[in-house]
């Protein structure tokens, strides 16, 4: 005899990574690189100073004109552009990250 | 004399042949909720019609700008007479003009009827990237919810003049994206039987901007009265 509960929870753990797979939406960050880990690149915004955490995923990539670096390239201060994928502000996965020269004043 | 407490007696582990059964009933019943709810509501991928009787399509695709009613309460979709194209109100007409910093972007976008007309003009102070596109009101299987118009896709430019026949109902625009490290002014005039605009930052804050009706325009003198005074 199968029991219904059991059911459900095969079926809820079989559909659980599917609810991470999201229609994002894209996010453009503008500043300067406050922190940089492993697994998350927080940078300064140019527009307000406030900080954004955005996670490094599996296709996340770091480019300077045009051409694919490493990680170890963003420093602190390093002036870049990210573009990220999420819900919101506060839970962004970083699709490329841009090295750019810094803004003319 | 004391009694020791008796241990219940251990259950029965199941079966090989309980545990596949199980195994494979849950993946059905996965799979029944991954066609019927999760790929409807994520991604709105409908095959069966249940996320559109649920609702759950418009979770996937919400609508990205407020519809404004139009003037007198009829849409603003024009009825053909031969050449021309006859709608129920006047045209609006609206000018924007926004400061692109570094590597920023922005969209603007007006709230049109399928085969409603829109006219408009651009310029920027330096050339940037820009495309011009459409997103539908309603998002059908199958049909892409966004549609380029711009074959020089995302190319840079310094402006653009030119008209749009909406080719379906839905908000259409541009995407206009400084590549540079200096600040570029942007102005857009257009005219059209547009509803209204939106200004998406892409920070993705969305700003519904107010749009002015042809009294609004100082186009004409009061007219002149008996003697010719006015």
């Amino acid at each position: 005899m199968i029991r219904p509960s059991v059911v459900l929870a095969f079926a809820l753990i079989l559909l659980a990574p599917t609810a991470t797979l999201r229609a994002h939406d894209n996010y453009r960050i503008i500043g300067t690189v406050a922190q940089v880990t492993k697994d998350a690149l927080d940078v300064k915004q140019t527009k307000d100073g406030k900080i954004v955490r955005m996670m490094f995923v599996e296709k996340s990539t770091v480019t300077r004109d045009k051409k694919k670096v490493p990680v170890s390239d963003l420093k602190p201060g390093t002036h870049v552009v990210v573009d990220a994928r999420g819900d919101s502000l506060l839970e962004l996965d970083i699709v490329e990250v841009r090295i750019v020269p810094p803004p003319k004043k | 004399m004391t009694h020791s407490p008796v241990p219940p007696p251990a259950a029965a582990p199941p079966s090989l042949a309980t545990l596949a059964k199980t195994t494979a009933v849950s993946v059905l019943v996965a799979a029944l909720l991954l066609v019927t709810t999760v790929l409807p509501a994520e991604y709105g991928i409908d095959p069966l019609g249940t996320g559109r009787a649920l609702g759950l399509t418009d979770i996937a695709s919400p609508p990205v700008a407020p519809a404004a009613e139009p003037p007198k309460g009829a849409a603003l979709v024009p009825v053909q007479n031969g050449p021309l194209g006859v709608y129920p109100a006047a045209f609006t007409f609206d000018t924007y003009q926004v400061a692109l910093g570094p590597y920023e972007y922005v969209e603007y976008k007006y709230r049109l009827e399928k085969d409603a007309t829109l006219l408009y003009s651009w310029s920027a102070s330096a050339p940037v990237l820009h495309d011009m596109h459409g997103e539908r009101a309603e998002v059908t299987d199958g049909v892409p919810p966004e549609q380029s118009f711009d074959k020089q896709n995302r190319r840079e430019a310094s402006g653009s003049h030119g008209s749009l026949v909406a080719p379906f109902a839905g908000i259409h625009g541009w995407y206009w994206e400084n590549p540079g490290g200096e600040t570029i002014i942007i102005r857009l005039t257009s005219a059209g039987y547009y509803t209204s605009a939106v200004e998406i930052r892409s920070d993705r804050s969305r700003r519904t901007r107010e749009l002015r009706s042809l009294d609004a325009l100082p186009l004409f003198a009061p007219p002149a009265g008996p003697g010719g005074q006015p």
